[in-house]
């Protein structure tokens, strides 16, 4: 089944080009680390899911490519025709000269409805030349105009039009010191406006993804490019496929509904984040040997210890050594800086994946009280190496890992909007301070449902 | 001499139709079976028992559970089922070492009963078309209220339904993508196999088709099913033929079976149980019924006497009477169709057996079999039935949770917002 990929302004595309070219030239790959007619599945399998065949024999990217200005565009486009290897579709794009002005408001409600026929009409178009569609993976950033504002209104027309079909939302947070002024607002509005209308929010922290290249790619001057690089690696770990069930070799049909199906089934708690392990320069990949043990073991100290990387983990977190329910210990999971899992997803790649030893994930003690691992955790496997690794795992979890920077942010866009600063600019464009306080109140019921886990 | 020759023929004629009638069987067991049988040795006991159980599996319902423990208690659960009656089969030990003489007794009852080889070849049919997925579902009977489930072991987190509840809707989603991509990929292959086939009424391959044509070794697996169930045929076919012999030798199996009641003294080892819960229904259900007699009547009484009352002013003469009948056709009418769509779900009886997908040009239009376009308004009324009686049920669960809630002090009830 396939999905189709919607990338929304400057940070939306060129992450978009990022993942398809990982996705690319993974399936592509000479290092498989399983047979020929397996990989064969496997390069079917992700080609049927991301891309579609033209008479000219290149493939072509599923995706519609949307922003308010025409050079983010343009370079995506040329850079992916120039590699000769893919392409994106000729009209698979929409693009003005205008631009957003980082204003949520703007983006929302006056680039939304004025261009909205024209974003529907080529996202149908790319929707009619899937056998099946799976759902909608839309790329976007939180801070800016374009991406959060119309990304939201995108989304929200998604769920209209094609009611049937799921979203995800790939959202990435902004630096905590970022640039733009109102990018609090930007992204409360975005979030409390997507939990209503994305079945689930992907959250890639700028910060987190900073750190992982400088610490553990070794790189001096990271720039976009390395970053989006990365989150690019992290969503083809996830997206590449994967075995259907365990002892099958067939792969999986509709990945994206499986994880929704295994991680955000329940309204409230949709935000989804995730961890890679191991993760390094394709140099020292050549001088490394990893073992299942070694790897699961940090994967998940990572995951209750809330560490964004292998190196730095906090060694000292333990799960809890009772897990009363909920309501007669509140706040108390904070004070131990662990962080309780409602559900997690382990896609593990590569040799010997089946002997790998799942245990540490099973324990209810990593879990929230009303939700026994059996339906809790979930592992996906394939034999087939991604990225030269020659063993590599994904950790897609549900889990507290935001509530500390979203509980920043709505702290700090709520003192810039009890002192009123630089709300005109949004009112003047249609949000009312009504639809701020809605925000406010969602995302607040979001906190308190996360922490009370 | 002529009598002798039709005696030997006679003797030969029972080996063929018990030959033939094991051919038929499923998983085939050997003729000698059914002599040993005869004499209830215990080494046909074993292969009698696995035969029951594939064949009482096979049958349709009623279901017993498959959790009942050996083999041969649950033979004895599915025979007691089907209405066998036989006190001797009820006290074979459960092991399953003895009693072959019994079993063979009671398969030919169920073969005397009804067309137990039709049954059993019409299951393991070999599919050559692409078959039409099957929608039916039943209506319930009457809206009722829900039935009380089993009680949780424990406090219940509303969150873990709520986690179940999305997770059940995801997977409907799933289910939904699934057969939207299974039928598009099914009309490529109908699309791109035009004009293929043999036989010009179907006018294209079916997927069982193409990849025999497609993998010569799935053709092969193909030809060997089809020679299998040819041969499975054949065998019933001259076992009908054959098979007075057989009774007649069943016959002579009664006469040296020992002298034992045919009907049970006592009950059997194993009875149905009937949950506590299934009494509890009955009263709640009777006791709905009387309600809704009630309602009805007194819903029915004061609109009778006003329509009375009016007609009372009407006057006589043909007009009236010619009016009068046309009222009472159309609510004559009126009650048929609604009687229909309580008892059918608005669909009439389907022709029994698969049907195979066709695709065929507009204006080729063959006489037999169903047309894609009947079967879609078919399905789309039977779907607005359900929706109907969905939101009848929605409304009463409403209206009980709010009762409910009105009767617990201090709780301040918020119902959710509709989507």
């Amino acid at each position: 089944m396939s999905v189709v990929t919607l990338q929304l302004g400057q940070c939306g595309n060129q992450i978009g080009f990022e993942v398809f070219d990982t996705l690319f030239s993974d399936s592509h790959c000479s290092q498989i680390f399983c047979s020929k007619k397996e990989n064969e599945a496997y390069l079917a399998s992700c080609m049927e899911r991301f891309f579609r065949e033209e008479e000219s024999g290149v493939p072509v990217a599923r995706a519609v490519l949307v922003d308010m200005e025409p050079k983010v565009i343009n370079q995506t486009l040329s850079k992916a025709a120039q590699s000769g290897r893919w392409k994106y579709g000729q009209h698979a794009c929409f693009c003005q000269k205008q631009g957003s002005g980082n204003n949520w408001a703007y983006g929302y409600s006056v680039h939304g409805p004025r261009h909205q026929e024209s974003i529907m009409n080529l996202i149908q178009k790319e929707v009619e030349k899937c056998d099946s569609l799976s759902g909608f993976f839309i790329i976007m950033s939180m801070a800016g105009g374009t991406g959060s504002g119309l990304g939201t209104f995108i989304t929200q027309n998604l769920q209209d039009q094609f009611s049937n079909s799921l979203r995800m939302n790939q959202i990435i947070w902004p630096y905590g010191t970022g640039e733009v002024i109102v990018q609090n607002y930007n992204s409360i509005l975005t979030l409390s406006h997507l939990y209503r209308s994305s079945d689930a929010l992907l959250v890639h922290e700028n910060d987190a993804i900073h750190k992982i290249c400088a610490k553990l790619m070794n790189i001096k001057q990271i720039s976009f490019r390395d970053i989006n690089q990365v989150v690019a690696h992290q969503l083809g770990s996830v997206f590449q496929p994967t075995y259907s069930a365990e002892g099958s070799s067939h792969y999986r049909r509709n990945p994206l509904g499986d994880l929704m199906e295994n991680l955000v089934p329940h309204p409230e708690f949709k935000m989804l984040g995730v961890r890679n392990i191991p993760q390094m320069s394709e140099n020292s990949l050549a001088y490394s040997a990893f073992t299942w043990a070694g790897l699961l073991k940090h994967l998940r100290q990572m995951l209750i210890s809330n560490a964004k990387m292998e190196e730095g983990i906090n060694w000292k977190v333990r799960p809890p050594s009772s897990r009363l329910p909920a309501l007669d210990k509140p706040f108390v999971s904070q004070e131990l800086h662990f962080n309780t899992s409602i559900a997690n997803l382990l896609i593990l790649r590569g040799k010997e994946v089946h002997s790998a030893d799942l245990g540490g994930f099973k324990e209810p003690a990593l879990y929230t009280s009303w939700l026994k691992p059996a339906n809790a955790f979930h592992v996906w496997k394939t034999q087939r190496g991604f990225r030269k690794y020659e063993k590599s795992a994904a950790l897609v979890s549900n889990s507290q890992f935001l509530v500390k920077p979203l509980d920043r942010i709505v702290g700090r866009a709520w003192n810039m909007f009890a002192s009123k600063a630089y709300l005109h600019q949004y009112t003047k464009f249609g949000v009312q301070e009504e639809d701020f306080l809605d925000s406010f109140t969602l995302l607040e019921q979001v906190i308190a449902s996360y922490r009370s886990l | 001499m002529a009598r002798w020759r039709r005696r030997v023929r006679g003797a030969a004629a029972l080996p063929e139709a018990v030959a033939a009638l094991s051919r038929a069987l499923p998983a085939a067991p050997s003729p000698e079976t059914f002599r040993r049988a005869k004499f209830d040795r215990p080494e046909a006991a074993a292969a009698l028992w696995s035969l029951l159980a594939r064949v009482l599996s096979a049958l349709p319902a009623p279901a017993v559970p498959a959790s009942l423990g050996p083999e041969a208690r649950w033979v004895k659960a599915a025979l007691r089922a089907q209405g066998y009656q036989r006190r001797a089969l009820w006290e074979l030990p459960e092991d399953g070492s003895r009693g072959s003489r019994e079993l063979l007794l009671a398969l030919s009852w169920l073969l005397a009963r009804g067309p137990l080889l039709e049954q059993l070849l019409a299951q393991t049919r070999v599919q050559l078309g692409d078959r039409m997925p099957a929608f039916q579902c039943e209506l319930p009977a009457r809206p009722g209220p829900a039935a009380p489930s089993v009680a949780p072991e424990g406090p219940l987190d509303v969150r873990l339904v709520q986690w179940l509840m999305g997770t059940l809707r995801l997977r409907w989603q799933g289910l939904m993508c699934s057969q939207q991509e299974h039928a598009a990929l099914l009309s490529k292959i109908h699309m791109f196999t035009r004009g293929c086939h043999g036989d010009c009424s179907l006018h294209h391959l079916s997927v069982v088709e193409t990849e025999a044509l497609r993998d010569p070794e799935s053709g092969r697996q193909l030809l060997q099913a089809l020679e299998s169930e040819n041969a499975r045929l054949e065998a019933a076919m001259h076992w009908r033929g054959s098979q007075l012999v057989y009774w007649q030798w069943l016959d002579t199996i009664l006469d040296i079976c020992p002298a034992g009641a045919p009907t049970p003294a006592s009950p059997p080892a194993c009875l149905p149980r009937i949950p506590k819960r299934g009494v509890d229904e009955w009263e709640l259900l009777e006791r709905d019924l009387q309600g809704l007699q009630e309602e009805l009547r007194e819903a029915a009484e004061p609109r009778r006497a006003a329509w009375e009352a009016r007609v009372d002013g009407q006057g006589q003469g043909p007009q009236w009477s010619r009016s009068r009948q046309a009222v009472r056709e159309a609510v004559s009418q009126a009650l048929a169709s609604l009687q229909q769509s309580w008892e059918e779900g608005g669909i009439p009886a389907q022709p029994l057996g698969p049907h195979r997908l066709v695709r065929s040009e507009d204006g080729m239009l063959s006489s037999q079999g169903l047309r894609a376009t009947e079967v879609i308004s078919l399905l789309r009324s039977q779907e607005a039935c359900l929706e109907a009686l969905l939101c009848q049920l929605q409304e009463q669960c409403r209206r009980e949770l709010a009762r409910l809630a009105g009767t617990l002090p201090g709780l301040v009830w918020i119902p959710a917002p509709g989507r």
